[in-house]
């Protein structure tokens, strides 16, 4: 594949923007930026299949696309067998010779959040990886049903404020832990499996790309941190982010063929979790004082996760 | 390549396997299913083909009826030839993708063979699962017997694939009674019926790279309607293709297809209009009754559901005197659905021309209907015709048993 | 406002300003078409250069989602591309590894190109929208001193 050179920002940022501006997306999305840095990463033909969500709903509304690629978007739950429908559709008409350029080289890619991807489109995710389809599914998860007014999705994080699961005189907001969406993944046995984020660009890329190249299905989750319904100033969409990933929140990590696990960033100095809720809206009636527990019984679970990831990296299996 | 397979003449098929091969010799680029009872055999025929060498194409068996048509839409969109095949619950776990698949005008062919719709759970024909899918935007070819079953596939593909329709079709069959009694078939050679149904026409490829294109853009109140009513537009306007390609079939297999069949209708006084295997077991019964009592039964039966006959439907039963419009599905709370239609035909015709017309609910999960109880419905609607006015409730449920049940009484002045 | 390297298609709509055109002028299976005319591989041309169709957004501005800019001082900028990367707008524009300037068709105003900038003093400051970009230059901060921790 043709792969746009990460070695550094100047070189990536010769790559020709094939996501274009005056989307609805709000102001300082990080929906955009994990985007246009998949798209970025590559050359090579891309078709992009899209969950309903706010991406989708934000990128094409017609008369507008945003989008200079082959795009689809069909329902809520099925942007997995619409990349699988499309690539099988690929295989049969360059069995046929039927392609219009059959040497062009072309990705299939999925685009999800957390909503369809944890919940309403698990099945067809799962279904799509099973069959090994050659394509790769990116999870955009901003841990809530952003696109509808942040309800709770089984990927928002114990204690966090959703319109579903509220905070309020008896009650501290979600109390279900999210669910381990890579784990499950790599659990298919998937070839290549990741936890990336935008603020850590390069190794986002490089995952990206990996995941390109990689023959088979490949899952990335990735973190997008929401200024609407985590409630933070859009300027502060990268601070967020480096928050999450500096006190591991959200580790940066992949699993190849389902055994393998690579930790891909280790921050020099781990901040307590509590830095990070504090920066967000969501999070705010945790530190009342009958709160407390929640955010220690969330420190000692993030602590916990990072001592069972190093232990498999070190482990080897 | 893909093998090509010797046929007979004449071959011993049921229903599912002649939709299996009328997908194999159309050369289907995708085929992406999940199987249910009593389409199942379609899969399963195909599954076999495709092990076998006959097929070039891809065989995705999906996790779902959602994720099927889900697969036929992106490979679809994709830019080649797509089909699939479903039943009742399946049919309905699909519905949420018809709607989506035919507002993008992705040409996909869907076998269905009808089955009851639960609860209660029921494997068996009636029309509940075609009912469902008529307001989808597909259309919908409904065959009477096997052999139709594989004409009207291959002709599927022709019809909805024309540069001047690109609009999904479904092709209907009934549940077991069609789809898994072995009838003589007369098929095409596998050379015959894909130049026939010829090579498929990309439009708006995905794979067309130089050229991107965007499917599935939402729209909101002030684009919705008007993508709406251009989409209904190109359903009502495919009756021309459909025509067209009935014609050309005619030509080369002698075998003559209608939008609306008709059958002994140019002196009939009384009709039935009916749907599926019912048309057949309704002939032998106007024949009988016209040789042995001398009622001048006809039927009339919609080949195509959607674009509903709406002229043939005026134009055949204008004068008739009375007509019972057959409904194998429960309307719940209405009249059925095939009595609507017929009679919203009929509303525009002159008072002196409109014929009495009653309703029956039928058939539902598989129930038999018999030559016997055709009999009987036409003898009733002779009765009505004969003394001007319905003498039962207009709406009957036939083959039910406990206590008679109908709805609506003519209240005589 | 055009900026750099605009095209004569760049943002030359409001969003909702297009033609409500009839039933027979939709597009058939509400498809959208990026370009008028093909283009190889858009990877491989530059946006400049790209024959975007009045369906590609690209033709369609969001300038009045601003109240607050971002203003560029060329003279400080090290070209890292920070705010390239994390623009969620596509509004950095970057040719050559080198920044160039803003987007003002696209950019949104959501301020984080600011955020990432590294340099001291920094070379993207928010300034009201209505200020005046010679006139926001020559308010521009001086570098700042270290703060002693």
């Amino acid at each position: 594949m043709a792969i746009t050179s990460v070695k550094n920002l100047k070189e990536f940022s010769t790559a020709n923007e094939r996501f274009e501006g005056a989307h609805l997306l709000c102001p300082g999305c990080a929906h955009s930026m994990i985007v246009r840095e998949l798209m970025n990463a590559t050359d090579d033909n891309l078709v992009i299949a899209t969950n309903t969500g706010c991406l989708e709903v934000s990128t094409a509304v017609y008369p507008y696309t945003s989008w200079d690629t082959s795009w689809i978007h069909i329902g809520f739950e099925n942007a997995a067998t619409a990349a699988s429908g499309a690539e099988a559709m690929y295989k049969a008409r360059k069995r046929k010779g039927t392609l219009k350029d059959p040497d062009a080289p072309v990705k299939f890619v999925a685009f999800g959040g957390d909503g369809s991807t944890y919940d309403i489109g698990f099945q067809w995710l799962s279904g799509a990886v099973e069959r090994g389809h050659d394509f790769t599914y990116i999870c955009l998860d901003n841990e809530n049903y952003a696109n509808t007014g942040g309800q709770r999705s089984s990927a928002t994080p114990v204690g966090a404020h959703t319109s579903t699961a509220q905070a309020g005189r008896v009650s501290y907001g979600k109390k279900q832990k999210k669910k381990d969406m890579v784990a499950i993944m790599a659990a298919h046995g998937a070839p290549y499996v990741a936890q990336l984020a935008p603020n850590k660009w390069k190794s986002m890329a490089k995952g990206f790309q990996k995941a390109l190249e990689t023959e088979g299905p490949c899952f990335i989750n990735t973190v997008s941190a929401c200024t609407t319904e985590w409630k933070f100033d859009p300027k502060d969409t990268i601070h967020i982010t480096d928050l999450a990933t500096d006190s591991l929140m959200f580790p940066i990590y992949e699993i190849i063929n389902g055994r393998e696990l690579n930790i891909l960033y280790r921050p020099k100095n781990v901040i307590p979790v509590e830095e990070y809720l504090a920066a967000q809206g969501r999070y705010k009636h945790l530190f009342k004082p009958e709160n407390r527990h929640v955010i220690e019984q969330i420190q000692k679970d993030v602590d916990e996760f990072w001592e069972y990831l190093q232990r498999r990296e070190e482990a080897k299996v | 390549m893909a093998e090509k397979m010797d046929l007979q003449s004449t071959e011993v098929w049921d229903g599912n396997y002649a939709a299996a091969q009328a997908l194999r010799q159309a050369q289907v680029d995708v085929v992406a299913a999940y199987p249910i009872t009593p389409s199942t055999p379609i899969v399963e025929n195909y599954g076999n083909f495709v092990a076998n060498g006959y097929v070039d194409g891809e065989f995705v068996m999906v996790e779902s009826e959602h994720a099927a048509m889900s697969g036929c839409v992106g490979a679809a969109a994709a830019g080649g030839r797509v089909a699939t095949a479903t039943s009742s619950q399946g049919f309905a776990l699909m519905v949420e993708v018809l709607y989506q698949a035919s507002g993008m005008r992705l040409p996909i062919v869907l076998t269905v063979v009808n089955r009851a719709l639960a609860s209660p759970l029921n494997v068996r024909g009636d029309h509940g699962d075609m009912y469902l899918g008529r307001d989808s935007g597909w259309i919908q070819l409904d065959a009477f017997n096997a052999q139709e079953a594989y004409d009207l596939t291959l002709m599927a593909f022709k019809i909805g694939e024309d540069i001047n329709v690109r609009l999904p079709v479904m092709v209907h069959q009934d549940g077991f009674i069609t789809s898994h009694t072995a009838q003589n078939i007369h098929p095409l050679s596998d050379d015959e019926a894909y130049a026939f149904v010829g090579d498929y026409k990309p439009v708006d490829e995905m794979l067309d790279f130089s050229r991107p294109v965007t499917y599935g853009a939402q729209t909101e109140e002030d684009w919705h309607f008007e993508h709406k009513a251009k989409q209904h537009r190109a359903l009502m306007d495919s009756y021309v293709v459909i025509d067209r390609v009935f014609e050309e079939f005619e030509k080369k297999t002698g075998r003559k297809y209608k939008r609306l069949e008709t059958y002994m209708m140019e002196d009939a006084e009384v009709a039935i209009v009916a749907l599926g295997t019912t048309v057949e077991t309704a002939i032998l019964a106007a024949k009988q009754l016209r040789e042995e009592e001398g009622i001048k039964a006809g039927i009339v039966a919609p080949r195509t559901f959607r674009p509903f006959p709406f002229n043939e439907i005026r134009e055949a039963l204008a004068g008739l005197k009375c007509v019972a419009a057959m409904d194998r599905s429960c309307p719940m709370g209405a009249m059925g659905a095939l009595y609507n239609e017929v009679n919203g035909a009929l509303a525009s015709i002159p008072a002196d021309q409109r014929p009495l017309m009653t309703n029956f609910i039928y058939g539902l999960g598989g129930r038999d209907f018999s030559v016997k109880e055709a009999k009987r419905i036409f003898r009733e609607q002779k009765g009505h015709a004969d003394v001007g006015y319905i003498t039962t409730p207009i709406q009957q449920f036939s083959g039910l048993r406990g206590p008679k049940l109908g709805f609506y009484e003519v209240k005589r002045s | 406002m055009k900026g750099v390297l605009a095209t004569d298609k760049r943002g030359v709509r409001e969003l909702g300003a297009e033609d409500l055109v009839g039933w027979d002028e939709v597009t058939q299976g509400v498809v959208l078409n990026s370009f008028d005319l093909e283009v190889e591989n858009p990877a491989l041309v530059p946006p400049e250069e790209r024959p975007y169709s009045d369906f590609n957004s690209y033709t369609a501005t969001v300038a009045s989602w601003r109240v607050i800019k971002p203003v560029y001082n060329r003279d400080i900028c090290i070209d890292c591309q920070n705010c390239w990367v994390w623009c969620p707008d596509t509004s950095i524009i970057s040719r050559d590894k080198q920044m160039l300037g803003i987007d003002y068709d696209h950019c949104k105003g959501c301020g984080v190109c600011v955020e990432v900038c590294p340099t001291n003093p920094k070379s993207l400051l928010m300034f009201a929208e209505a200020e005046d970009p010679d006139a926001a230059l020559s308010q521009w901060p001086e570098k700042k001193k270290k703060e002693k921790k």
